[in-house]
């Protein structure tokens, strides 16, 4: 094989991130679709019984809800890296998400290349360290905090109308909910745009992600 | 004594109680004369005092002792001859017959669960009186076990349900709301069904106890007045409580088969929900019931803050947000991907 066919591959995503990862994604598809049976039950029966998806959406959250915290866990004190992959820099805020807007919108039909490569220690673009932060370290704390209110109504009743009764709670759950599930769309989609579709799910898989060379 | 007793009797069916009540004065006072006095219990047990207050408000009380206490002679005591009990059955012979076909009618009799001298109407009587009533023989916490096997936060619905929702004939049902106070008006107190004593200590003057949410004494509730309460509620340590209350009282205690269906309650859409009442505590001890405009159990922020039915009462406006936050992630990945597809050809030169 020439030199110049020959591929570059870089280890972008742990195990124990890609475990988390199919097992959050495979959680909150579950959530998303008992989530709209248990808020119309008269018109949408996918678990056969409302009882059925009310216990499969539990189960589902307090799953989702574990590898959160071994998630948190992981790169807070093993990787000790949350911050830094997490949190967009003053140069991300300055100019970075402005450029991979013009990327995403302008440039990527112009034909243009993305201003940011991923590495191990610098794995999102500014733009997905706003929307990661905003939904891993804002959203999910909050759906998993609503969640456990709603699950335990009776003996948590004292916080739940500290909060303003169980309306606003479940009303809360419910939009975050709508958010991620939203974000299934808008995630899954932006996966595809690697050189390749399904360039960016490889590393998901196995690991490795193919280094682009322009 | 007789006659006095069939003509009471007659004119009581015809409707007219106060002719009743006046008629049946005089031999009730005689009664109560003893039986009302507490010092009556030493002598032969604490079923012989009747509580003169609690009796005086009971339908009962308009038909008097002797029309169900018939071998009283005009010598009792001293006759030696204990009175005849009562035979409920004499005037509530539909509902006997329901019971006496249930799986109670074995195991208690009408007076284990309705005290004849103490009985109110079903609607004058709290979520919680009625499942006090079952909890005389069926332990809360042993039930809340029981029913823990199939039902989901099964406290939560023993608390929110009198348990005659679900063992019942009663196709039906409506929502009650009760007003609860914390106890010891301590800050982080157990809420309590208040009481008249309770809610009277926050109005002025002689006002009526309705009047804490019927501000304009309609005796109708509109979601405005209830907002106005919820808004207050919390500062005098109050809230509104919702239950879930049959629309029929049966005796039968059966389980309707649609009651195992959790879609029974949590799936038959708002509007099965807009029948809602207020129960106000009266001064003896009994409830009144004011109607609530429709869509209170519905009102997101302040109809109802403490009622919600998963299924039932979701609110439309919210579902049309969260529907568009949906569609929202679902239009960016098709309208970029269509400008994706029809740009493809400036993305395949670089390659």
């Amino acid at each position: 094989m020439s030199a110049h066919t020959e591929k570059e591959y870089i280890y972008l995503t742990p195990m124990p991130v890609r475990i988390w990862h199919w097992i959050n994604a495979l959680g909150i598809v579950t959530l998303c679709i008992t989530g709209i049976q248990i808020r119309f039950p008269e018109y949408v029966n996918i678990l056969g019984s409302y009882k059925a998806a009310i216990r499969l959406h539990n189960t589902a959250g307090i799953t989702v809800s574990i590898f959160y915290a071994v998630w948190l866990g992981y790169y807070l004190i093993v990787r000790g890296n949350l911050f830094r992959l997490y949190v967009p820099s003053t140069y991300d805020i300055k100019m970075g998400i402005f450029r991979q807007v013009l990327y995403y919108f302008y440039h990527f039909f112009k034909g243009g290349q993305s201003p940011h490569h991923a590495t191990p220690d610098d794995k999102f673009n500014p733009m997905q360290k706003m929307a990661y932060m905003g939904l891993m370290l804002v959203l999910m704390p909050l759906v998993i905090a609503t969640g456990i209110l709603i699950l335990n109504v009776a003996p948590l009743r004292e916080w739940i109308i500290l909060i303003g009764g169980i309306k606003i709670l479940v009303s809360a759950h419910f939009l975050i909910a709508c958010c991620f599930f939203a974000f299934l769309f808008v995630h899954v989609y932006l996966a595809t745009m690697g050189h390749t579709p399904l360039a960016h799910f490889k590393p998901m898989w196995d690991g490795w992600e193919e280094v682009e060379h322009h | 004594m007789l006659t006095l007793r069939s003509t009471i009797l007659a004119v009581s069916l015809l409707g007219v109680m106060t002719a009743g009540a006046l008629a049946a004065d005089k031999p009730q006072e005689q009664c109560l004369g003893c039986h009302g006095d507490r010092n009556i219990s030493g002598t032969s047990g604490s079923h012989i005092y009747i509580d003169p207050q609690q009796y005086s408000q009971t339908t009962h009380a308009i038909i008097g002792c002797t029309s169900c206490h018939e071998a009283v002679s005009s010598s009792h005591p001293d006759d030696g001859i204990r009175p005849s009990r009562a035979t409920c059955k004499e005037c509530h012979g539909p509902v006997q017959k329901e019971y006496a076909a249930s799986l109670h009618a074995n195991n208690a009799g009408c007076a284990d669960c309705h005290n004849p001298h103490a009985v109110k109407q079903p609607m004058a009587l709290s979520g919680r009186d009625m499942n006090a009533m079952c909890a005389k023989c069926h332990d809360t916490a042993r039930m809340v076990t029981v029913h823990d096997k199939w039902l989901p936060q099964a406290n939560l619905h023993l608390d929110a349900l009198p348990c005659i929702t679900c063992h019942t004939g009663s196709r039906n049902y409506v929502i009650t709301m009760y007003i609860e106070k914390r106890a010891g008006n301590k800050p982080h107190g157990d809420f309590k069904v208040a009481t008249y004593q309770d809610l009277t200590q926050l109005l002025p003057g002689d006002k009526e106890v309705k009047s804490l949410i019927d501000t304009n004494g309609d005796s109708f509730i509109s979601l405005a007045e209830l907002r106005t309460f919820n808004r207050d509620a919390r500062h005098d340590g109050l809230r509104l409580w919702g239950m879930m209350t049959p629309e029929k009282v049966t005796h039968s205690y059966q389980i309707l088969d649609n009651r195992w269906d959790c879609t029974f309650c949590h799936a038959s859409g708002p509007r099965a929900l807009q029948t809602s009442f207020i129960s106000f505590p009266d001064r003896n001890g009994t409830f009144a019931r004011v109607a609530v405009e429709k869509g209170a159990i519905l009102d997101l922020l302040y109809g109802t803050p403490d009622f919600y039915m998963m299924g039932s009462t979701r609110s439309t406006a919210l579902s049309i947000v969260g529907g568009l936050i949906i569609c929202g992630g679902m239009a960016f990945a098709g309208i970029h991907g269509t400008f994706r597809f029809l740009t493809r050809n400036n993305r395949n030169k670089e390659h």
